[in-house]
């Protein structure tokens, strides 16, 4: 019978390719599927690293503080100060070499679960910049895209394409097979202590210093600063208390970068505390509170968070419709 | 390099103007013919030196003025480079240079011309057909083929495993060495250069293979572009497996008007080297490209002239007795001559190209490592290309999976491709690297 069939098939050259082609998009199919869903099962039991607290963030944070930003946020904001200080239960929600985008996608998918009752939103000089890297990071968020609809729209700033790409079970964990790997095996229990999201770093920068004064040029994203607007937005419609903060880089500019600047500006509008530490004298050109030009190390992680909860504190207590107390637990 | 829709008529001027010279090339006699061929040539070249060359021909003249304490008063042009110009210039000029010496027909149906020039395929990056092999085609009817669109298909499949698995995959470290050198140590600098001339091998040849697989879904024959270039045992075998259509293309046009090797052993070697400089003119207009020609011109004459030294010494140490090992050397030593031209070819201006190399001869280390994972999947694919092409070039009648005579072990290799795609490959971006010529 099946040989009959085949015979049959193999009559004719089109049929026959019709009958092969189905068979092979059958076994992707099989195997895109099966592999996916391993993937996808496997990621989410990672109990270390990025893809980890970007879970945690998304799923199972309740803290009263979340910080967002990229890596300057994971390495600057110290969760004991913070506790302490403010009385508030901290989580870091940054992540190495993520942008706007990012930041407001996890933003998006807490709000649908709880509300926050402080949010510190960490800007870098250039967030604003053209840059599709930026969007290319967003692959990050990938593995949320069929379980968070919230974080959808965000994620599909990626490409026009990512609704097809995203047929297939495997795409999400593209290029993530020996992350995964990583964080369920053995030894990620070894690897570098997170606390809350906090990643201290303890080296001191040991580049000769050059008297440098650094400026940078770029063509400014309009989308970055729709999603930045709506990041406020959002925050002042759930009535989370918003603090935007651009925290120390080692170098000296000639000027407040641009991004800064519109940030600074669309803040202010809305009334929201927007704290410019990037040039602050105790920070730069001061090897010993940084792990390199971008980065403090702890010991500048600690005096830069105290001086932040310093302005938070006298901010607090300056606004008379919300008094600090309101986030001091008895 | 861009897609600008206007710059169709770009496309539409040279067309018109090559179609209208061959069929007036055919019908004259005498030096009329050569009149109408030099009319066409002045066309295509000029459309190129405007679009290509002539912000960089007027940047260096500014320089030149600059020397001599004046001001250049010419204009720069606020122009981009239309994809694919280049190699749509060179197949339409192959066209009239073949009408003109006799070995093709003038085409008079206006709309096969066209498509002789604009098709599809390998309108971006070749392939750079001949006419006596393309426009034949146009006039044929196909009927589907089951073994050929099959063999198309794996042809195509493989392509984007080159492109998004490999070469985009070596692509993020190699960006990331080569736009800041400065940051890097010798070492680094070293694998960033390996791993580009398995990228560039990888994102080219991946393009011909999609080209051709595609033109032969629809039964057209596309002529082989590559054939396992670092496998060459010396330069001159290097430049007759790589980019094919290409090299042949300056061999029959360009080489062999200026006299080939029939001449003088001076303009001989001139000759080689003004034909490489050509070359790597026609690849970009910036300095890097032209001493990357000039280099590989370099060690061609080199080649020639070191050659029976060469095999004087290869015959003192013993190596003509050891065929396999005197092999090997001379492969490795074309791909790391290879590689080192390479530098010029991918370096963002000359000054970072030494900078590179005065590195690279420091052999400081550690290797950047930024993600593991990612060099551990660069790797990968670079032993995936080393594999699959060893065993072409040595071992083609043994084992295969892809022509399995088992139909369930072909599906599978093929699924394992798709699957490799999907798990490993690169989908941000990544344009091919030729579409800037």
């Amino acid at each position: 019978m099946v040989k009959l069939f085949m015979e049959n098939i193999k009559k004719n050259d089109f049929r026959h390719f019709l009958f092969k082609m189905f068979i092979l998009l059958a076994i992707v199919f099989l195997l895109d599927y099966s592999i996916g869903n391993i993937l996808s099962y496997y990621y989410f039991k990672q109990q270390r690293g990025s893809d980890y607290l970007t879970t945690y963030a998304i799923e199972k944070t309740k803290a009263d503080l979340l910080i967002f930003g990229s890596s300057r946020a994971n390495h600057h904001y110290v969760p004991d100060i913070f506790e302490k200080r403010l009385n508030l239960s901290y989580f870091n929600a940054g992540r190495d070499g993520n942008f706007l985008f990012y930041h407001y996608a996890i933003l998006k998918a807490v709000l649908k679960r709880y509300t926050p009752k402080m949010v510190i939103l960490d800007l870098i000089h250039g967030e604003f910049s053209r840059n599709p890297d930026s969007y290319d990071r967003l692959s990050s968020l990938l593995p949320y895209y069929k379980s968070h609809p919230e974080m959808r729209s965000i994620i599909d700033l990626k490409s026009p394409f990512e609704k097809i790409k995203m047929l297939s079970s495997i795409y999400p964990n593209n290029s993530s097979l020996l992350v995964i790997a990583g964080g369920n095996a053995f030894f990620s229990k070894k690897k570098r202590e997170d606390t809350q999201g906090y990643i201290p770093l303890s080296e001191i920068w040991n580049e000769p210093i050059k008297n440098e004064v650094r400026t940078y040029k770029y063509t400014v994203d309009s989308t970055k600063i729709k999603i930045y607007e709506s990041f406020i937005r959002d925050c002042i419609n759930a009535k989370v208390k918003l603090f935007i903060i651009c925290s120390p880089y080692f170098w000296k500019s000639t000027f407040t970068d641009y991004s800064v600047r519109i940030a600074q500006e669309l803040a202010e509008k809305r009334n929201v505390v927007f704290l410019d530490y990037s040039q602050d004298s105790t920070f730069t050109n001061n090897v010993n509170l940084f792990a390199d030009p971008q980065h403090l190390n702890d010991k500048g992680a600690r005096i830069f968070s105290t001086n932040v909860v310093d302005t938070i504190l006298s901010t607090l207590g300056n606004v008379k419709d919300e008094p600090s107390e309101i986030f001091l637990k008895k | 390099m861009a897609f600008v829709p206007i710059y169709i008529l770009i496309l539409a001027f040279t067309i018109l103007i090559d179609y209208f010279a061959g069929i007036q090339i055919e019908r004259a006699v005498g030096s009329r013919r050569k009149l109408f061929l030099i009319f066409s040539l002045i066309a295509n070249i000029g459309v190129l030196a405007v679009f290509k060359y002539y912000n960089f021909l007027n940047k260096n003249f500014s320089f030149l003025l600059h020397g001599f304490g004046l001001k250049n008063p010419i204009p720069y042009l606020s122009i981009l480079l239309p994809i694919g110009l280049s190699f749509h210039t060179f197949q339409a000029m192959s066209y009239t240079i073949e009408v003109y010496r006799g070995h093709q027909k003038a085409e008079k149906h206006f709309g096969i011309y066209s498509l002789y020039v604009m098709f599809y395929p390998q309108l971006v990056a070749g392939p750079i057909e001949r006419p006596q092999n393309l426009l034949h085609q146009f006039r044929e009817r196909y009927n589907f083929d089951y073994h050929r669109v099959v063999e198309a298909f794996k042809l195509i499949v493989w392509g984007f495993v080159k492109k998004l698995v490999i070469a985009d995959r070596l692509a993020i470290y190699v960006n990331a060495v080569y736009n800041h050198p400065e940051h890097h140590n010798g070492m680094t600098l070293l694998l960033a250069t390996i791993f580009f001339a398995i990228q560039i091998y990888c994102d080219f040849s991946a393009y011909s293979d999609i080209a051709i697989g595609v033109a032969k879904v629809m039964g057209f024959k596309l002529m082989t572009n590559f054939n396992r270039p670092y496998f060459a045992r010396n330069i001159s075998e290097f430049w007759k497996r790589w980019h094919i259509s290409l090299s042949t293309w300056f061999k029959d046009y360009l080489y062999i008007s200026l006299g080939g090797n029939r001449v003088s052993i001076p303009r001989w070697y001139f000759n080689l080297l003004f034909v490489f400089i050509v070359s790597g003119l026609w690849h970009g207009a910036n300095w890097t490209f032209i001493i990357w020609g000039a280099l590989n011109g370099f060690y061609l004459v080199f080649g020639i002239i070191t050659y029976s030294f060469r095999e004087k010494i290869a015959k003192l140490v013993g190596l003509d007795q050891l065929p396999k090992i005197n092999r090997l050397i001379q492969v490795l030593t074309t791909f790391g001559l290879s590689c080192f031209a390479w530098i010029f070819f991918r370096a963002n201006n000359v000054r970072d190209a030494f900078e590179i190399i005065k590195k690279i001869f420091t052999f400081k280390g550690p290797i950047f490592i930024e993600n593991p994972s990612m060099i551990i999947y660069a790797f990968s694919g670079v032993l995936l290309i080393f594999i699959v092409e060893l065993k072409q070039e040595y071992y083609r009648g043994n084992f295969s999976f892809f022509n399995n005579k088992n139909w369930i072990v072909r599906h599978l290799s093929y699924s394992f491709l798709i699957i490799l795609i999907l798990l490993f490959g690169v989908f941000d971006g990544g344009q091919f690297i030729y579409f800037q010529f």
